[in-house]
């Protein structure tokens, strides 16, 4: 979670209000970040019960605009995005030649000639530089710092808190639509995305209103939730994150995301051939639960006394109450499994992805 | 300031001195750093620990941590109270959430660890 000390760390548009909440501000991606406002497990449980909101202002925005903007994107990134439908978002990633993950990433059409796309914070100046070098003839715009702010409403009571706090029903109504009503905080840009399997929207408001839209969702009862938790949440629901279930090592369909590089076998992009090329993938991302302990990153995976992989992320599940952690192992591996915990091993379980349905086509 | 009747270990563990045994815990700052405590794991009675190494791992939501014995000496008692329910490690880790209890050889065992006053400042520079 730590920074290689940057200067001076980033604040989002509501950082007084996560001081003024207490909450434990942590650096992260060179931002000071809310973890927690007061229990990680609580704020994790909040948002599977009712509604929570996170601020994800932190996260890199980019604009692209231009005639050539669908092609060259096309070319750029893993997932087709010439048929993406005007006003939806799309999961898609950006690759290396040869297939790795660089990135994963979201883009949302707003115009014929206009796509917003939102990567993770601690890649925003790689995936910066590798986009504008491979979007020769488009303009493009890294809007993070001046974007305003990214508050994230998340879980099954999201739907009514957003009636009630723009006054209109039924936007975004379904999974990836994107809305630009008109609200008491003036226009805003709302998604129907997330983080954490539920029901939810991430809501796009600019610096002066973000803090009032902010003060009228916890007026409305939903709990503030920091970042301990989204991680909690996302893993629940097996959403891969860079740095762990993604990375420049692992490609598309080894991470079982092959819906996200959507025409691999005809379209031409950068990894395409690399991916056409290779075999069926040798390992699997799978989960894995355990009594007491939490299998965590890096922690070896055995079966019969041999390494069979490792974990890439594990939590303490606040949904399930005990361990959750996803691991790539080779596979056709039968169990019994056991995680080694720096040399003591303990007993894992093999379980399907996700541990926690989704709801958020619900 | 917290209670002066022990010594700290700059890792924040305490340690209190009752005849020949020394009771030994992790401190309430130790605690908040860690968060939600899920798993703890413990020596059993008459393990011995050594000054300075790891005698046991405590496991929060967020992360894992070694608990550093600050004697050496012989485990003569664990805390039941912990078996099932860390509560009292969460919540009163100076008092009934206190780990283990060594024997030791002589008066003198927690010599060279730091008193309250010099715990506070240390804890004061890492808030």
């Amino acid at each position: 979670m730590s920074e290689n000390a940057p200067e001076t760390l980033l604040r989002t548009p509501l950082h007084g209000r996560h001081a003024a909440l207490g909450a434990k501000l942590v650096p992260f991606a060179g931002w000071e970040m809310p973890l927690q406002y007061d229990s990680i497990l609580g704020e994790s449980r909040a948002v599977r019960a009712g509604a929570g909101v996170f601020d994800v202002s932190h996260m890199a925005r980019f604009w692209f605009r231009g005639p050539q903007v669908a092609a060259e994107l096309d070319a750029a990134l893993g997932g087709c995005v010439t048929d993406q439908p005007l006003g939806k978002a799309r999961y898609t990633m950006l690759l290396q030649e040869d297939g790795g993950i660089l990135d994963d990433l979201i883009t949302y059409r707003t115009g014929e000639e206009a796509y917003f796309i939102v990567v993770n914070a601690s890649n925003r100046a790689r995936d910066w530089q590798t986009l504008v070098s491979r979007l020769a003839q488009t303009d493009c715009q890294d809007i993070t710092e001046d974007g305003g702010g990214i508050l994230a409403l998340q879980g099954p009571q999201s739907w009514e808190i957003l009636r009630q706090l723009t006054g209109q029903a039924d936007l975004a109504p379904g999974f990836l639509d994107l809305a630009w009503p008109d609200s008491p905080f003036g226009p805003l840009f709302i998604a129907r995305t997330g983080y954490t399997g539920e029901h939810g929207y991430e809501i796009f408001v600019d610096s002066v209103q973000a803090g009032p839209v902010w003060d009228r969702l916890l007026e409305l009862g939903v709990a503030p939730v920091g970042l301990g938790a989204r991680d909690v949440l996302r893993l629940e629901a097996a959403l891969p994150l860079y740095g762990h279930e993604i990375h420049e090592g692992i490609t598309p369909f080894d991470a079982g995301l092959r819906f996200a590089v959507r025409g691999w076998k005809t379209r031409d992009f950068i990894g395409a051939e690399a991916l056409r090329a290779l075999g069926e993938p040798s390992r699997e991302l799978v989960g894995l639960t355990a009594e007491k302990r939490v299998p965590r990153e890096g922690y070896p995976v055995l079966a019969d006394d041999e390494q069979v992989g490792e974990v890439c992320s594990g939590v303490y599940s606040a949904t399930l109450d005990g361990p959750i952690a996803t691991a790539y192992l080779r596979k056709g591996c039968a169990g019994p499994f056991t995680a080694s915990a720096r040399g003591k091993e303990f007993p894992v379980t093999r379980v399907d992805l996700p541990f926690v349905p989704h709801r958020s086509r619900d | 300031m917290r209670p002066q009747d022990r010594s700290y270990l700059d890792s924040h563990e305490w340690a209190r001195l009752d005849g020949d045994v020394v009771t030994i815990g992790i401190t309430d700052f130790a605690v908040e750093q860690l968060g939600e405590l899920v798993y703890l794991e413990l020596p059993s009675a008459g393990d011995s620990v050594s000054r300075g190494t790891s005698f046991g791992e405590v496991e929060s939501v967020k992360a894992v941590s070694d608990v550093n014995s600050p004697v050496d000496g012989e485990v003569v008692e664990v805390n039941a109270g912990l078996g099932d329910e860390l509560g009292p490690l969460q919540n009163t880790p100076l008092e009934d959430g206190w780990l283990i209890k060594v024997r030791v050889a002589g008066p003198d065992a927690l010599a060279g660890l730091i008193d309250a006053a010099a715990y506070e400042e240390l804890v004061a520079a890492q808030s």
